[in-house]
């Protein structure tokens, strides 16, 4: 990862000796034990993989893959990860993801083209975000409470629209992006925008102001106040801020599946938590990582990936997913508790 | 238990083979299991829109209750269209239509309801069979006939007549028509997308599968994946055994709604060299099987237009009467939908019919 | 000493958390109907001496007797059932539980193991408050709806509940007014002639002396006196055993001129209803002026309201003369207020976070352009700040949870120094702290009053009101009944003012 160095601006404070800062300390510095371990998961899977299907597994079609299927989840778990590390929860994701995709799939949206769809997606996706927020910082409202209000109502507006109805897409120009002419220099552009959100997502959560208050507001809540931060906006931003990744999210899907669905992103929200707490996020709030949460997914989705080659059905991908979290979340806690 | 099949479709389980005589007119578009007939029969030229059923002069006015579940899926949401526009062609017929729910405890609220409301017949799609049975021998014992549309109660006490569709069927005509398009080609391979795994009827259409290919030593079934009824979840399965099996001859895909996405991967994957069987019957399947340029070449009937049928069967239970032609003094207890295969040959009969 | 064994031994108790050790070999006796005062400043273990004593702690060492026979007690029902019964500060009652139900939780009474007899349980609950002196208290009541006092009188109530021979009280006349603190020496008095010992923890000497038996003091996790006469030992000795010096505290020198000029910060008729009157009072430049009074006494309250933390029904606060938006942190904190809060790790601290990003909460958007923190400049100014409060250990990395309790207050000074601040308002800079760090912290808010800040101090300690402030304002009751120069008063003089509230000139 590279580091931004910004050349002191105050040069008469007594700067510290370079090889302190934790900037210069390079990739090890952010790579901790719990990075590591999570890196540790992956290389097992990649070789149970590698073991199992060589041919099919260590495949560039395969990696592709994987990194595809991953990206629209992934968006949204780094929206997530910001609301979570704020000490809040955000249940209506995956009901954003289908009000967004319907919304910019609809005879009349399509009519607009690619920018009407990618425009209403985001849009409504914002839209969603600043309900949440509004409700949550200025109403007073408990998150959990909020977002399920919002994940009840999106995905009801979500079937008003459609009637239950496929929206099948034909603007062909969006098409092309999922397809394999679209890919630069092999990489499909639904992964760019992954990789993306995600670098962006980490250079907020850990170079800005925002993510610094991110982690206070969720660290503590009253000693942001006290310490002057203007947490309520804090609190609306955030919400905004995972309703833009549902809608990204929501428009990337809509890429790759070529259409608009009123079932769409079914139970997102339980597994960008899930992904998000593998990483290292502290569900209580006031630690988030960005970093852990990519991760997250991508075990998540290179599991899949695993069972589905090998031809496992959906009963034992269940039972595995199930037994990776809690394994996951007690070797972190080893991990954590032995320095 | 169901070894010996030939390609030729038979009667499910449940269906008393002896009460299906029905008037094809009367579930329109589909074809009726009447004993052993070919997939379709010349009297259904009507088809389509829906022809009121037999004795379609006025009547005895008749209210009948209907409740499915919520319309989450182009083909639920085909089945109250269907129902609904029936309803509308008889002037003597009154259709009280709850919204519709997935939740078991709302949807035995809402039948208690119709209950209360004194409706002569009641249609009911429920969320889930079993769960429903009380509130269907509730409805019974209060003198209420209820027609049970395609997921089966628990007992037959609960309803005056069963009306659905085939889903073994569905998979044993699937796995024929594909093992009749493969006859010849050695060491041919096959790929299953199912349906939700959790279902009953997702596990009865493997097993129809699984049956018919047993009559095609030739074919072996390689992969089975479950998406969900979605397109998302059919898109990402369908990547993913695009990518575990390079080669394979044939697919069948459960569900045409899950297909979209299945389809959107095997373009993105640009992979033709395989032919695909659909299942249920949407607009989009029917309108991929005409232009021919896909791999979709054919799809097994789930009709929708079995709602259609089941107020046909409700008005009549409500008058009293037989259907004309076929079962004269009363409607039969049972009624199984056949699950025709519709390809290039036949599609434009059953185009109509398609649920978007 | 009785021929007898004590009722209670406890020899060589050590307890370790992470990073502390807070007990260190203690040795406890207490006999069957004494009162057995247990003396220390906060931080001396006597928190984690009677959680061991309680069972909700295990002592990593030592032994403890009851009635001469060894015992281990595992869990809070252990030492219940052996009748050690603990009456905590914080009380421990479910509030949306009634009286009764309180009383009788975990035991209820019974009738075929599982169907509770209310009834009973009331009548027995009704009983108990009788002999407390509270017959006024309805059994069937929810505890929500009770004053705090009624709720000190539940609590003992459920520990009477149980078949019970010791009593831990932990500061429980902290929250009761004069009346209420009589009942409840008539109740330990009842207790201990029918036999029952109690261990009374109290900050105030006074109280010791009245219904103490014998004395233990606790200093640093070790018991420094154990069973002293509580009678007959001089006030000077107890607070040397405490303090670990004759003089228990070193304040800075003032300066040699007052400070003048006009008023930093003013706070005209500043009130809010069921807290404090309207007050008024200026700060000016350099000066330190204290609040003193007791708990309750609406001293938080009002520097919260100063602050903004909290709504003011009625009044103003000025800063250089421009009002600030009633009940705003943000405008407070942009007119250069700062508040260091009575409970630190709660309202003032990032537990997980690094000092440096403690330090550089308050300001971080003097080190962001256009959002983006230029770190080497934070941690270059974050270091600068605690440099020059001497924070230690000098690591601005290192995590604000390793850090003793003098020097996360120092780290909270430095976020207010670091932002620049004008009016700093403390509330109990010194608790947690302990007594040799805290002469430092005290020359530290001098030094930076000489600098040009302006204070406002608030503590529950009056010399140390005394010792460090130019101006104090005596407050009771949500009043202020006095206000002189610091030289002016001594302690007996504000105790008297506090208590009675006696308005002398």
């Amino acid at each position: 990862m590279t580091q931004p160095v910004s050349p002191p601006r105050d040069s008469t404070g007594k700067l510290p000796p370079v090889d302190r800062l934790p900037a210069f300390r390079g990739l090890l510095a952010h790579t901790d034990v719990r990075t590591l371990s999570l890196l540790g998961v992956l290389a097992v899977l990649v070789l149970i993989g590698g073991v199992t299907r060589p041919d099919e597994f260590l495949d560039t079609r395969n990696l592709q893959l994987v990194l595809t299927q991953a990206s629209v989840i992934g968006v949204v778990t780094v929206g997530m990860t910001f609301v979570i590390t704020s000490g809040g929860i955000d249940l209506s994701v995956g009901a954003i993801v289908a009000l967004s995709s319907v919304w910019a799939t609809t005879v009349a949206t399509q009519e607009y083209g690619f920018a009407g769809i990618l425009f209403t997606a985001v849009l409504v996706g914002v839209g969603c975000g600043l309900v949440n927020g509004v409700l949550i910082a200025y109403g007073g409202m408990v998150p959990f409470i909020a977002t399920l209000a919002m994940l009840a109502s999106a995905r009801g507006l979500a079937l008003q629209i459609t009637d239950g109805r496929t929206q099948i897409v034909g603007v062909r120009g969006l098409l092309d992006l999922g397809e394999r002419d679209a890919y630069v220099l092999g990489v499909p552009p639904l992964v760019i925008v992954f990789a993306v959100v995600t670098v962006c997502g980490w250079l907020i959560l850990n170079r800005t102001t925002f993510g610094r208050r991110t982690v206070a507001v969720g660290g503590n809540a009253e000693a942001a106040r006290l310490a002057g931060i203007d947490v309520r906006r804090q609190r609306l931003y955030l919400y905004l801020l995972s309703g833009l990744c549902c809608g990204i999210a929501a428009f990337l899907l809509i890429v790759l599946s070529g259409s608009g669905q009123n079932t769409n992103g079914n139970l997102y929200e339980l597994d960008a938590i899930a992904a998000a707490i593998i990483g290292g996020t502290l569900l209580s709030g006031g630690r988030g990582t960005i970093t852990g949460s990519v991760l997250g997914v991508l075990i998540f989705t290179t599991i899949t990936n695993i069972f589905a080659l090998n031809n496992l059905q959906s009963d034992v991908q269940q039972i595995a997913k199930g037994a990776i979290i809690v394994a996951a979340v007690l070797v972190q806690r080893r991990t954590a508790s032995t320095p | 238990m169901r070894k010996g099949f030939t390609a030729m479709p038979e009667p499910t389980s449940f269906t008393s083979r002896r009460g299906l005589l029905l008037g094809a007119a009367a579930v329109s578009s589909a074809s009726l299991l009447v004993g052993c007939t070919s997939n379709a029969s010349d009297d259904e030229e009507t088809a389509a829109g829906g022809q009121p059923a037999a004795s379609d002069s006025p009547g005895k006015p008749v209210t009948i209750g209907f409740a499915g579940p919520q319309a989450d899926h182009g083909w639920l949401n085909a089945i109250n269209d269907n129902a609904k526009r029936r309803a509308k062609k008889y002037s003597d017929v009154t259709l009280e239509i709850t919204e519709g729910s997935n939740d078991t405890a709302a949807q035995i609220g809402q039948i208690e309801t119709l209950i209360n409301k004194k409706v002569d017949v009641l249609v009911v799609l429920p969320a889930d069979g079993k769960a429903l049975t009380q509130v269907g021998l509730k409805a019974m014992r209060a003198g209420i006939p209820v027609v049970n549309l395609d997921r089966i109660f628990n007992s037959p006490q609960a309803y005056r007549c069963w009306i659905g569709g085939d889903n073994y069927g569905m998979g044993l005509n699937a796995g024929t028509y594909i093992g009749e398009k493969l006859k010849g080609k050695s060491d041919a391979r096959v790929v299953e997308l199912a349906g939700l795994d959790n279902l009953e009827l997702t596990k009865q259409r493997t097993q129809g599968f699984d049956d018919a290919l047993k009559n095609y030593p030739n074919i072996k079934k390689v992969a089975r994946q479950a998406a969900d009824f979605t397109v998302e979840s059919g898109q990402a399965k369908m990547a993913q055994l695009l990518q575990a099996q390079s080669k394979f001859d044939a697919l069948w895909n459960h569900d045409d709604d899950q297909g979209v996405g299945a389809l959107r991967a095997v373009e993105q994957a640009g992979r033709d060299d395989f032919l695909m069987v659909g299942g249920a019957g949407a607009l989009s399947a029917f309108q991929a099987i005409k232009q021919d340029n896909g791999v979709l070449k054919a799809t097994v009937l789930y009709p929708p237009t079995m709602a259609a049928s089941a107020i046909d069967l409700a008005r009549a239970l409500g008058q009293g009467k037989g259907v004309g032609g076929l079962a004269e003094y009363e409607i039969p207890s049972s009624v199984t939908l056949y699950s025709a295969v519709v390809d290039k040959d036949n599609v434009d009969r059953y185009m109509p019919t398609g649920f978007r | 000493m009785a021929p007898e064994p004590p009722l209670l031994s406890m020899s060589g108790i050590t307890k370790s958390f992470p990073g502390v050790r807070a007990l260190d070999g203690v040795d406890l006796d207490v006999q069957a109907g004494e009162v057995h005062c247990l003396l220390g400043q906060n931080g001396a273990g006597k928190s984690t001496l009677i959680k061991v004593l309680a069972g909700a702690h295990q002592p990593d060492t030592g032994t403890i007797r009851w009635r001469g026979e060894e015992v281990t007690l595992r869990s809070p029902i252990a030492a219940m059932r052996l009748g050690i019964a603990t009456i905590y500060q914080e009380l421990d009652l479910v509030e949306h539980l009634s009286v009764a139900e309180n009383v009788h939780l975990g035991h209820e009474p019974t009738t075929a193991g599982f169907v509770v007899r209310g009834k009973a349980a009331r009548a027995s609950t009704a009983q108990l408050l009788k002999r407390l002196g509270h017959p006024e208290i309805d059994p069937g009541r929810l505890v929500a709806r009770l004053s705090a006092a009624q709720r000190q009188i539940v609590s003992m109530a459920r520990a009477l509940s149980h078949d019970v021979r010791l009593i831990v009280m932990d500061e429980p006349s902290a929250a009761l007014d004069p009346d209420e603190v009589d009942n409840l020496f008539r109740i330990v008095g009842d207790l201990t002639a029918d036999g029952v010992a109690v261990v009374y923890i109290s900050h105030r000497l006074e109280e010791i002396r009245r219904i103490g038996d014998r004395v233990t003091v606790l200093k640093d996790g070790r018991a420094v006196a154990g069973g002293l006469p509580a009678e007959s030992t001089p006030t000077r000795d107890v607070v040397a055993l405490m303090t670990g010096r004759s003089v228990a505290y070193v304040f800075p020198e003032r300066p040699a001129s007052a400070p003048e000029g006009p008023p930093v910060l003013e706070v005209r008729g500043l009130a809010r209803d069921g807290e404090f009157a309207p007050l008024d009072l200026r700060v000016r430049p350099g000066e330190i002026v204290g609040l003193a009074g007791l708990v309750g006494s609406g001293r938080s309250e009002i520097l919260e309201t100063v602050y903004g933390a909290r709504r003011p029904t009625a009044g103003q606060v000025l800063v250089d003369g421009t009002a600030l938006r009633p009940g705003s942190v943000r405008a407070a904190v942009r007119a250069g207020l700062g508040l260091a809060p009575e409970e630190r790790k709660a309202q003032a601290l990032l537990m997980l976070e690094s000092v440096t990003r403690n330090v550089s909460v308050s300001s971080l958007s003097r080190f962001a352009r256009a959002g983006w923190i230029d770190r080497r400049a934070e941690l270059g100014a974050a270091r600068a700040a605690t440099r020059e409060l001497s924070l230690r250990p000098d690591a601005p990395s290192a995590p604000v949870r390793t850090l003793s309790g003098g020097n996360q207050q120092k780290a909270v000074l430095a976020r207010w120094l670091l932002r620049g601040c004008r009016v700093l308002l403390l509330d109990e800079p010194t608790r947690g702290v302990d007594v040799g760090a805290r002469a430092e912290l005290y020359a530290v808010i001098r030094r930076l009053a000489d600098e040009g800040l302006a204070v406002l101090l608030v503590s529950s300690e009056v010399p140390e009101v005394l010792g460090l402030a130019d101006r104090v304002l005596v407050l009771r009751e949500g009043r202020v009944v006095h206000t002189a120069p610091a030289r002016e008063l001594d302690e007996h003089r504000v105790l008297d003012l506090v208590m009675e509230g006696s308005p002398a000139t």
